[in-house]
């Protein structure tokens, strides 16, 4: 034993290790120039890789081109185009909120392309200088879990959250997600800065919760730790897949009511991306139906184009919707961070 | 007698200073020494220069009261998780060398397993037992009670997921200084008349000082720069907050002045390191081949037996029974580990050249700043030390400007997420040649060189071999540390170039956790093959300090 320990110790550890290094860095020089060629449309993906992979696969069947695909946070994509703006490494930009978008069209980072496919698009959900594109949406919504919620408490507006019965029992995502932010900058618009700062500061006294991420809500209300949430569409659904005892509401649906924030997921081409032909028929074919369904029905998103069948998601005819444009909300974004310290 | 001449010219410039290294090592050294200045010290530069591109702005962030207790909390932080690891790692380090403990072999072995368990995966585990409705708390409520008995969240929980997952670095070194002492101190003070106690509080303490602030500063720094497990636990700390100032409000300016001041704070705390070592030296090799005492434990046996199950149930049993029971059954492990080869192939080749290329770097640094002390060597210990400060992210963004502008055929390879694990991991590879140099009398360079040998083949015949067992050390905790790097690796990886972290990562945003456990396990299990070496290879590394 101690012989073979003896032997384990001077071969495994010297020998045996640097020849197993040595082959290794060899293979550093084959794979080198393994990294994307010119010729592949590179794609930087917020989007979940389970949502866009498919689509992704799709059209390279169909039109025979390469793409690389780097899926990662939305924000995380942005910073990276950001640092690579002096020689821009992406061809598509796909974000999971469209603000992110309007962040990087401030820079001037974003080629113009109005897609053909576009056209039947309500306004609200493509860039007005056609700097990027909608391709599906979601909506902020209420969701409770149906253990702790009685039929008759279920709430219809977000006002009521602030009522003593929720206390500590709201959950919501932090400005760090930017749907929230969306979500705060549209208060901001619709009651106006006093009434907007005076409704959350009531929430925050009334103990609603904090939690980093989106996931962290539907998680957190599915199994019980909160009662109430405040989040996205898709999540409600993500949580009924996981067997979660889960209902959703969209609030605030009365002639008087504000309506629903509707948060577009966004493509958009780089400019002086390398592949600028792939990249506009990338973004004609993520608008047209197959890739649609493929993208709406993955992740329980709501079609933004007429035509496309929602599957299980309220389609946006059938809710009422807040109406305000991306530009609005990406303005108002410097005073909303600084209004709301506490998100 | 070179190293003579280069004490007298320590004031003397940089230009004398070259020449008498020219005269030694030659212009490769003079070369690889700007380099590696180059490579390591460019990303802090670009970062001061983004972070002073505002002028006053600066300074009113630094005055700000959150800023000051963002610094508060993250201190806080890192000094709770130090001394939780010191009480995890220091006692199991003496009983398992010092005491006829059974099993302490294989004790040994599994006790540095918890640095193959990345700490956002080990948060994860204590998330769902501790977490407000994890399994403790749903089954104290299922028993009637009312509230959550326990709540991971926060600062607490923070610290105790970050000590459970860094101890070993003080088992490890603490335990092979342990191990490699010499036992006639020791017996001198029983024949004056002390008890294991006394001896252990007046003798073996006192010498292990260096090796328990070495361990101790690992565990500090790395508390310091954790994004994932501070995240996943909710604490606020300067990574979180600076992740905020990136990705909500894109404001690079603020996340380069926040890194500057945490870049600051590791330094002072490099800096207190050593001279609080002083220049005392604390090299008390063992000189024959005596083991140390080994002390009975008696009726004491039980109860370490109990306590060195607990450690290691709540470090390294737990968090893999619970993946194993994620991951279901054996063939969806088969199933990940056939549909991510290329995931674990990418993983496996990127470390290997990182930790390599480390080893070299490393090699050569430790050489230079032992043998040539001087302003050169300065510059190039600091130089490689920022790799233990800058946040992975930031690193990332630095190296993405840099890169994408003047190494554009560099940028978008694979070779920058190596690029990523070199910089960050770069000083656990000086650290090993350095310690292992210090043991090296220069006297047998110098009586190869008077043999006719040039200064390269003296360091290669006499030096290297030497100390090969602290390069080796070296290279594999850089190794393990870049296997399990993920924040730099998230932004440096090229477009569909995907590492086993990365994997973890994305299926954990998908909320497949079956396959989020699954690639866990085989990154576990691969990391854990070289730590298995580190352990046989002990005896060097309580010269990691």
């Amino acid at each position: 034993m101690a012989h073979f320990r003896r032997l384990v110790r001077r071969h495994l550890s010297t020998r045996l290790l640097s020849s197993w290094a040595f082959l290794l860095t060899v293979s550093l020089l084959l794979h080198v120039h393994a990294a994307a060629s010119a010729s592949e449309l590179v794609i930087y993906s917020g989007r979940k890789e389970s949502a866009i992979k498919p689509v992704v696969d799709l059209f390279e069947r169909q039109t025979g081109i390469k793409v690389a695909l780097k899926t990662g946070k939305t924000s995380g994509l942005a910073n990276e185009m950001l640092q690579e703006r002096g020689r821009p490494r992406a061809d598509i930009f796909i974000a999971t909120e469209a603000g992110v978008c309007e962040i990087l069209a401030k820079e001037g980072l974003l080629e113009p392309y109005a897609s053909p496919g576009a056209r039947a698009m309500p306004a609200a959900h493509k860039s007005t200088r056609g700097l990027w594109t909608g391709i599906s949406g979601r909506a902020r919504v209420i969701i409770y879990n149906k253990n702790l919620v009685r039929e008759s408490d279920i709430p219809n507006s977000i006002f009521g959250l602030t009522e003593a019965k929720w206390k500590g029992k709201v959950a919501i995502a932090g400005t760090r997600e930017r749907t929230t932010l969306a979500w705060l900058s549209a208060l901001l618009e619709v009651m106006g800065e006093a009434k907007a700062k005076a409704y959350i500061d009531k929430l925050l006294e009334n103990g609603l919760k904090v939690l980093p991420d989106n996931s962290d809500v539907w998680r957190g209300v599915g199994s019980g730790e909160f009662a109430v949430g405040l989040t996205n569409s898709p999540n409600y659904h993500l949580a009924l897949e996981a067997k979660l005892p889960v209902g959703v509401v969209y609030p605030d649906q009365g002639p008087a009511g504000m309506g629903v924030l509707v948060n577009p997921n966004a493509v958009a081409i780089v400019k002086g991306a390398k592949n600028l032909d792939q990249a506009r028929r990338f973004v004609d074919f993520l608008l047209s139906k197959p890739s649609q369904e493929l993208l709406v029905h993955h992740a329980f998103e709501i079609p933004l184009l007429p035509g496309i069948d929602p599957g299980l998601v309220r389609p946006l005819a059938g809710f009422r919707a807040l109406q305000i444009s991306q530009e609005r909300l990406a303005d108002l974004e410097d005073k909303t961070i600084a209004l709301f310290p506490g998100l | 007698m070179v190293s003579s001449d280069v004490r007298r010219v320590e004031l003397g410039g940089l230009g004398t200073l070259w020449r008498s290294q020219a005269a030694a090592l030659g212009t490769p050294a003079a070369v690889g020494t700007a380099l590696i200045i180059l490579l390591t010290a460019s990303p802090l530069v670009n970062l001061l220069a983004s972070a002073f591109a505002g002028g006053s702005k600066v300074f009113a962030i630094l005055a700000n009261s959150s800023t000051l207790s963002l610094i508060a909390r993250t201190v806080l932080l890192a000094t709770l998780a130090t001394l939780w690891a010191m009480i995890l790692g220091l006692p199991p380090a003496w009983i398992l060398t010092r005491t006829d403990l059974p099993g302490r072999r294989i004790l040994q072995v599994i006790g540095v397993l918890p640095l193959a368990i990345p700490p956002y995966i080990g948060a994860f585990t204590y998330i769902t037992l501790l977490g407000p409705v994890g399994w403790v708390n749903t089954t104290y409520r299922a028993m009637g009670a009312g509230g959550p008995i326990v709540n991971i969240y926060g600062l607490w929980g923070g610290a105790l997921v970050l000590g459970l997952f860094t101890y070993p670095y003080i088992l490890l070194i603490v335990g092979s200084a342990l191990k490699g002492s010499d036992p006639a101190l020791e017996e001198a003070a029983r024949a004056a008349g002390l008890g294991p106690v006394g001896i252990f509080l007046r003798v073996t303490f006192p010498l292990l000082r260096p090796s328990l602030l070495a361990g101790a500063l690992l565990v500090f720094l790395y508390a310091l720069s954790d994004f994932g497990a501070v995240s996943l636990l909710r604490v606020n700390t300067f990574t979180t907050e600076i992740f905020h100032q990136l990705n909500t409000r894109f404001d690079q300016r603020n996340a380069a002045i926040l890194s500057a001041i945490l870049i600051l704070l590791t330094a002072v705390v490099l800096i207190a390191q050593r001279k609080s070592l002083g220049r005392r030296s604390f090299v008390q090799r063992r000189s024959g081949t005596r083991p140390p005492t080994i002390y009975p434990l008696g009726r004491w046996k039980v109860p370490a037996l109990c306590c060195s199950y607990l450690v290691l149930s709540g470090s390294v049993f737990l968090p893999i029974a619970l993946l194993l029971y994620q991951t279901g059954s054996p063939l969806n492990l088969l199933h990940t580990l056939i549909a991510g080869h290329r995931y674990l192939w990418n993983s496996l080749w990127t470390a290997t050249v990182a930790a390599t290329v480390a080893s070299g770097l490393g090699l050569f640094v430790a050489y230079l700043t032992q043998r040539r002390k001087g302003l050169a060597g300065l510059l190039l210990t600091s130089a490689t030390q920022l790799g233990y400060a800058i946040p992975g992210t930031v690193l990332g963004l630095s190296l993405i400007l840099l890169y994408n502008a003047y190494l554009p055929w560099i940028y978008g390879t694979a070779a920058m997420v190596i690029l990523g694990y070199l910089l960050r991991f770069l000083p656990q590879a000086v650290q090993g040649s350095t310690a292992a140099l210090v043991q090296v009398n220069p006297n047998l360079e110098e009586a190869a060189r008077s043999l006719g040998r040039s200064p390269w083949q003296a360091l290669r015949e006499v030096t290297v071999p030497l100390i090969r067992p602290g390069i080796a050390a070296g290279w594999m905790l850089v190794f393990i540390s870049s296997m399990k790097e993920l924040a730099a690796t998230l932004l440096l990886r090229p477009a569909g170039f995907d590492t086993l972290p990365v994997r973890i990562w994305i299926a954990s945003i998908e909320v497949d956790y079956a396959v989020a456990a699954a690639t866990s396990l085989i990154l576990i299990a691969i990391t854990a093959l070289p730590l298995f070496l580190i352990s046989r290879l002990d005896a060097t590394v309580s010269q990691l300090d």
